[in-house]
């Protein structure tokens, strides 16, 4: 048995080894490409060792570029992505955990529903709703008939619009709206022990000191988990923002990166200008998962007793 | 003796239960409709098989379960529509339930932080239940660094810390293994003796209930079976369910049949005299039989030799008798049994109802 494991050991080895290099090669390349000058690569394509070029290309991508501005919005979106929706995730898990909520089940399939239906799939009605949120209330009124009263009586049926798209609250919301936090915070709420509640009543706390005494501190590595997955899902998201941001002000650095790219065919893109960018840009969720990867783990293991 | 004693004993105050009753859907009722007293500083445990509601009735008495009828009063106060913390009355779970993020300190000392109490006094009255309970040096420490004997004291100290009228056990040694349920026993007597608290201990374990009781309340399917002191319920049980419910083995019960003199089994032979007509239960205590030269013949199946005394178990007309006998009494190897049941130590039951009837053997 000991040479069948050693055998298994090294093929095992293998698999990871070969993995590692499909995956760390492109990231390699990356690296080197950023390092070069536009001209150098014209010349000789893409190469596999580093040149000097790393820093006057990322003094282009703050110089010509846009991609700082594209960050701060980045920075906004993906924060208050992960904020919110801890906070939601967080009440609405509460309330279906620990009240008898009516009709309870049907709200949480509701919830894992949003999981099976991704915003990659609902993006062109949630974009009809995005360009005008109060689209909603005109259809219901157009419904119940009462449009055609008021058109009769004022001459003009009602058709509200605002548009929330190009806003930082139509590129968050949409985002925010998603059941996977509450689905994991409510596991970690049922494997907490029952009788936790009711020393809590008998201690004479009432649920809003429960929530905060007792549940709040509990669920810190369940938070710092959530944080951290929702921030980078947010910081990385490219399809929504891309069609709800017009103007390159309002777009993220995702979607920026992409833009650097001419459109022009012929033209071969400034290939060392965007991986430095692709560089910069990683640095800020790579940071977030070295501050708070321990946490990662802990929060999604959910044996925290 | 300290503060913290004599206010516990000072509020230590009666429980009467008046037509209690529960009921989850308003159809069938967990609880039929209970009475029952339980005086102020005694301690009554709350004895059943599980599933028999006594889980239900205490935290009805605690205020974490509505009553769906009667009423419940501490002393002269009526409690059953005020919440827990309004009751005065603290509770300790089967299975701790401390804040596993709070210190020992701030375990113990939540309750009283809830209720708004200034800090100095806190520090004070929680310093003075560790004290009690062995549990000053660790209050730094989280429940997590305890043991489970530990935990268990700083569930006790939590429930104490408020000096409650009435303190309630939910199955609280269960968890722990055996050689520290004999010791927490101890120390849970001498702590009751101390403070002098009304305190209702709910167990589904008999020994527990025998030794910790003042009177043992002995519930089956939501109804009272006996309610009173160890001693009685075991030498005076009231029903058939409690005589198999309490003793080690438990009673043995045949069927009989009375003819107006004698009781005989299904196969004719004569068990005891007693002047009663028709179907009964009789039930004798494994350690009442008498071995040796008796009338009642019965055949030997099996034997376990426990070291302080032996368990025979027989075949009786069909029916299983257990029989402890003292330590070193000559059995010898015989297969078959004679065997004398002393007169006052039958027990005779209503075969339908299961009741005891009193008196049966008493000329």
């Amino acid at each position: 048995m000991v040479e069948n494991a050693r055998s298994l050991n090294f093929v095992a080895g293998t698999v990871l080894f070969l993995g590692m290099l499909y995956i760390l090669g492109p990231l390699y390349l990356t690296l080197t490409t950023a390092t070069q000058s536009y001209e150098f690569m014209l010349r000789n394509g893409l190469v596999w060792y580093p040149g000097d070029q790393f820093f006057s290309n990322v003094i282009r991508i703050f110089s010509e570029t846009r991609i700082p501005q594209q960050m701060a919005n980045s920075l906004v979106v993906a924060v208050s992505d992960a904020i919110v929706t801890c906070v939601l995730s967080f009440l609405s898990a509460y309330a279906l955990v620990f009240f008898p909520v009516r009709w309870g089940s049907v709200v949480f399939a509701l919830i894992l529903a949003t999981i099976m239906l991704p915003l990659d799939i609902r993006v062109i009605t949630t974009y009809q709703v995005a360009s005008n949120i109060l689209s909603p209330i005109n259809a219901l009124l157009d419904i119940t008939g009462l449009n055609s009263l008021i058109a009769n009586v004022f001459g003009a049926p009602v058709m509200l619009e605002w548009s929330v798209l190009n806003t930082h609250f139509g590129l968050i919301a949409p985002l925010v709206a998603h059941g996977t936090g509450t689905f994991l915070f409510r596991q970690f709420f049922l494997v907490l022990p029952r009788d936790l509640v009711k020393a809590a009543r008998m201690d004479g706390a009432g649920p809003i000191r429960f929530l905060f005494d007792i549940l709040l501190p509990l669920s810190r590595p369940s938070f710092a988990a959530l944080f951290v997955l929702t921030f980078l899902g947010g910081w990385t998201q490219y399809l929504w923002p891309l069609v709800a941001s017009s103007t390159p002000n309002m777009q993220t650095a995702v979607v920026g990166l992409a833009r650097l790219a001419p459109d022009m065919e012929g033209v071969m893109p400034d290939f060392p200008l965007i991986m430095a960018g692709a560089v910069v840009v990683s640095i800020i969720p790579l940071v977030m998962i070295a501050v708070l990867q321990r946490y990662l783990v802990r929060g999604l293991v959910l044996s925290e007793k | 003796m300290n503060a913290i004693d004599t206010a516990i004993r000072a509020a230590a105050s009666a429980i009467m239960l008046d037509k209690v009753s529960k009921s989850y859907d308003g159809t069938t009722e967990v609880i039929p409709p209970l009475d029952a007293e339980l005086r102020a500083g005694e301690f009554t445990v709350v004895l059943g098989p599980s599933g028999c509601g006594k889980s239900t009735l205490m935290q009805m008495i605690a205020g974490l379960e509505r009553v769906s009828g009667g009423t419940i009063s501490f002393g002269t106060r009526q409690v059953q529509d005020l919440e827990p913390k309004q009751r005065g009355c603290a509770m300790v779970f089967q299975n701790y339930a401390l804040y596993p993020h709070m210190s020992v300190f701030d375990n113990i000392a939540y309750s009283l932080k809830v209720a708004g109490m200034p800090k100095p006094e806190r520090v004070e009255r929680v310093e003075a239940v560790a004290k009690m309970l062995g549990l000053f040096d660790l209050l730094a420490r989280k429940p997590g660094q305890l043991s489970g004997g530990q935990r268990q004291r700083v569930a006790i100290g939590r429930a104490i810390v408020r000096e409650p009228g009435v303190l309630l056990f939910d199955e609280p040694l269960s968890n722990l293994d055996a050689q520290l349920r004999h010791d927490m026993r101890m120390e849970l007597a001498e702590l009751h003796r101390r403070i002098g608290a009304t305190t209702v201990f709910v167990t589904h374990d008999q020994v527990e209930a025998m030794t910790l009781a003042d009177r043992i309340l002995i519930l089956n399917k939501g109804r009272i079976e006996q309610f009173d002191t160890p001693k009685t319920i075991y030498h005076q049980p009231a029903s058939v369910f409690v005589a198999k419910f309490i003793g080690a083995p438990p009673m043995n019960i045949v069927p009989v049949t009375g003819n107006g003199k004698v009781l005989r089994l299904a196969d004719g032979q004569v068990m005891a005299e007693c002047p009663v007509f028709g179907a009964y239960q009789l039930g004798i205590r494994p350690e009442d039989i008498l071995l040796g030269g008796g009338p009642i013949k019965a055949n030997l199946r099996y034997r376990e030799d426990l070291g302080s005394h032996t368990i025979l178990a027989a075949d009786l007309g069909g029916n299983v008798l257990r029989i402890a006998t003292p330590f070193g009494a000559d059995i010898g190897t015989e297969a078959h049994l004679s065997l004398t049941f002393p007169p006052a130590r039958l027990h005779l039951f209503d075969a339908e109802t299961g009741r005891v009837v009193p008196g049966a053997f008493s000329q």
